[in-house]
């Protein structure tokens, strides 16, 4: 059968794609079993410690993070590498920074006992008597340090790529089109809308790595013993900025992986018009204003600053929704749809992103945040659409991709897990948005009476099990796809 | 602000967007279409919507503004705070200035931290968040409330600082 992705040319990046997008999916697939003790711990169903649930909450965020944005990335150097030649080399590089960070994440949790949660927020992972070691810090500092700089590569070899495929940056942003109006159509011809998401979102990624670094040097210090305190209220914008970031580019890089997934289902194409070109590289700007909306109780922080959160909030779902959103549901309206794996959790990603986004509207009113805030209101947005939206776009890719090489054809069966991916899934997070309502703090090790946290995480559970019941179809079938997958991208010979 | 009546509003959009969802997915497996006809139909609709929505958001955020609780804005709403009460964060415990306070009386909380970042968050007699702000190390922020249902309002910490986090809690009286 042939293959859409090799070319004959691209077996070595799409080995480097593949080994970064399973690696995602395994790291996923332990995070979860972590996400399910959580709530098997709730439901008084497992016993856990406060200090062992709060070592399972911060390896489980800083894990799924770097899971899915591993996966995100391995999903556009395939997508790239079938139009232009990446820097292979470059790109191992980054993977090996990348995996050696994650690495230090659970040596410094599991065996140091760090528990200062994904956001490590300062100055608590400075002060031991929290409950963990000055070296745990030192590792898990170190971690985050590796992934930046494993991130940063990549952003590097991607935009170098695309530079390359599209003969400079900003025509790779299509600004030449956008800035004109849509009269001048330079490049010719014009990129597709993954080219221009990937560029933002590498350009983005390389102000993400340094927004890290003004966060961590002086952490690094202080848990060094090389200078002394600093700013709570600086650093905590610049956490924010930084964890926002990388939550946020890890979504958008699913929409990449869309753009270029659901137009072979479809058997339609994904056009790049003016509004798509423009509402893509608004990103610019809508990225960075919704972060002050993490900040907003913090009265300090000026009211100018929580209404530009407020408004950045509310505009970024806009482009999301009429370009992304709706442009995949217009590309799939009266299409004749091939139903399949990947395109079904793309609309499954569709809804959860959409869902998802209404929480994050809804906890972005500033009087609605009043309530809501460090509540499970806040989990259950965003794993809405990270779970449900960025996760469901990348590893749609990922079957797509081993699917596309290895030539097997997938079961019905294997539709079904993936519409129970996303019954489970939503189950399971409404569960978090009740918890939310009635006032169950996040991060809190136990159950808060009068919450119906016991009975809601009960009732979690059991969705969760079905979500790791279509997980484990989809696994075996990706488990059987591996091998035929990677033999085939050692094949020299030029596909269709 | 009742927590429960953001939920009905995010339910409502939520069971629309789904419906609306539903109806596209299930048109996406029937007789191919032109596509052509349908992208234009989209660009009219999307340009449609996005007036609609900003509009929407617009009226949303000044609606909104009325409500902040930021020190000026409350005054505005809730009236000048002629009780004062001072609250420091410190790990793993709250100490309070006071723990009798006066129902239908607009109070300023000064919140402060001496340690890390905790979260002063008041739940009200039926076991709902009433209002809450961040203890920050360095900073007082300030929150005015003004309490109408009487009876006994515990503080929770709302912010993960460490490991004994969760028996960090608190309360007062409202008479």
């Amino acid at each position: 059968m042939a293959s859409q992705l090799l070319t004959g040319k691209n077996g070595p990046s799409l080995r480097v794609a593949l080994v970064h997008l399973y690696a995602g999916f395994v790291l996923f697939l332990l995070m979860g079993l972590l996400g399910l003790a959580m709530r098997l711990s709730h439901a008084q169903m497992l016993p856990l410690s406060p200090a062992l649930y709060d070592e399972f909450f911060t390896l489980h965020g800083s894990g799924m993070i770097a899971a899915i944005l591993l996966g995100a990335m391995g999903g556009i150097i395939a997508v790239l590498s079938s139009r232009t030649q990446l820097d292979v080399r470059l790109l191992w590089i980054g993977f090996v920074l990348y995996i050696l960070g994650v690495g230090y994440i659970p040596i410094a949790v599991l065996l140091g006992g760090f528990a200062a949660g994904w956001t490590i927020l300062y100055p608590l992972p400075v002060m031991y008597q929290a409950g963990w070691t000055p070296w745990s810090t030192f590792a898990f500092l170190l971690g985050y340090l590796f992934v930046a700089l494993g991130f940063g590569v990549w952003c590097a070899a991607v935009l170098l790529a695309l530079a390359r495929l599209h003969g400079g940056v900003t025509r790779a942003l299509a600004w030449p089109f956008v800035f004109s109006g849509g009269r001048v159509h330079n490049p010719q011809p014009l990129p597709y809308l993954q080219d221009i998401a990937a560029a933002v979102i590498s350009l983005y990624g390389i102000f993400t790595v340094l927004v890290g670094a003004v966060y961590l040097i002086p952490l690094f210090g202080q848990n060094l013993s090389l200078s002394g305190t600093v700013n709570s209220l600086f650093m905590k914008n610049f956490v924010f900025l930084f964890g926002h970031n990388v939550v946020n580019l890890t979504i958008y890089l699913g929409a990449a992986l869309v753009y270029a997934t659901l137009p072979v289902y479809a058997g339609r194409p994904w056009k790049t018009s003016w509004l798509s070109a423009f509402g893509v590289n608004v990103l610019f700007v809508t990225l960075f204003f919704p972060y002050f909306h993490h900040l907003y109780q913090d009265f300090a922080n000026t009211v100018p600053l929580h209404i530009l959160g407020e408004l950045g909030s509310y505009g970024t779902g806009i482009p999301a929704l009429l370009v992304t959103v709706m442009g995949g549901l217009l590309l799939v309206y009266r299409a004749g749809l091939r139903w399949a794996v990947p395109s079904i959790l793309i609309l499954i990603g569709f809804w959860g992103w959409v869902f998802g986004g209404l929480g994050a509207l809804v906890d972005g009113t500033i009087p609605v945040n009043q309530v809501y805030h460090n509540t499970m209101w806040v989990p259950a947005h965003f794993h809405t659409y990270y779970l449900l939206g960025a996760v469901a776009f990348v590893w749609a890719f990922l079957y797509h991709l081993a699917a596309d090489l290895s030539g097997r054809r997938e079961s019905r069966l294997s539709r079904a897990a993936a519409w129970l991916y996303g019954i489970g899934g939503a189950g399971f997070v409404l569960m978090f948005f009740i918890a939310g309502a009635a006032g169950m703090p996040r991060r809190y090790a136990v159950p808060v009476p009068g919450t119906g946290e016991e009975i809601l995480s009960t009732i979690a559970s059991v969705f969760v099990a079905v979500l790791g019941l279509a997980l484990a179809w989809l696994t075996y079938d990706l488990l059987a796809q591996l091998k035929p997958a990677w033999q085939r991208t050692r094949e020299r010979a030029v596909h269709s | 602000m009742n927590p429960w009546g953001p939920f009905v509003v995010f339910l409502v959009l939520g069971a629309a967007w789904t419906a609306v969802w539903g109806w596209a997915t299930a048109r996406s497996s029937g007789p191919s279409g032109s596509f052509d006809a349908v992208y234009a139909a989209g660009g009219i609709l999307r340009r449609r919507l996005f007036y609609i929505i900003v509009a929407v958001l617009v009226v949303v955020f000044l609606v909104s503004i009325r409500y902040f609780p930021y020190r000026s804005l409350a005054e505005a709403r809730l009236g000048v705070p002629t009780v004062h009460v001072t609250v420091t964060g410190k790990m793993w415990q709250w100490t309070l200035s006071q723990e009798e306070i006066p129902s239908g009386t607009p109070v300023e909380f000064e919140v402060t931290s001496i340690d890390v970042n905790h979260g002063f968050g008041i739940y009200g007699p039926s076991g709902h968040i009433v209002a809450q702000v961040q203890a920050m190390p360095g900073y007082t922020n300030r929150l005015v409330v003004r309490f109408a249902q009487p009876g006994q309002y515990l503080v929770r910490c709302l912010e993960f600082c460490g490991i004994p986090h969760i028996g960090m809690a608190a309360a007062f009286d409202v008479k």
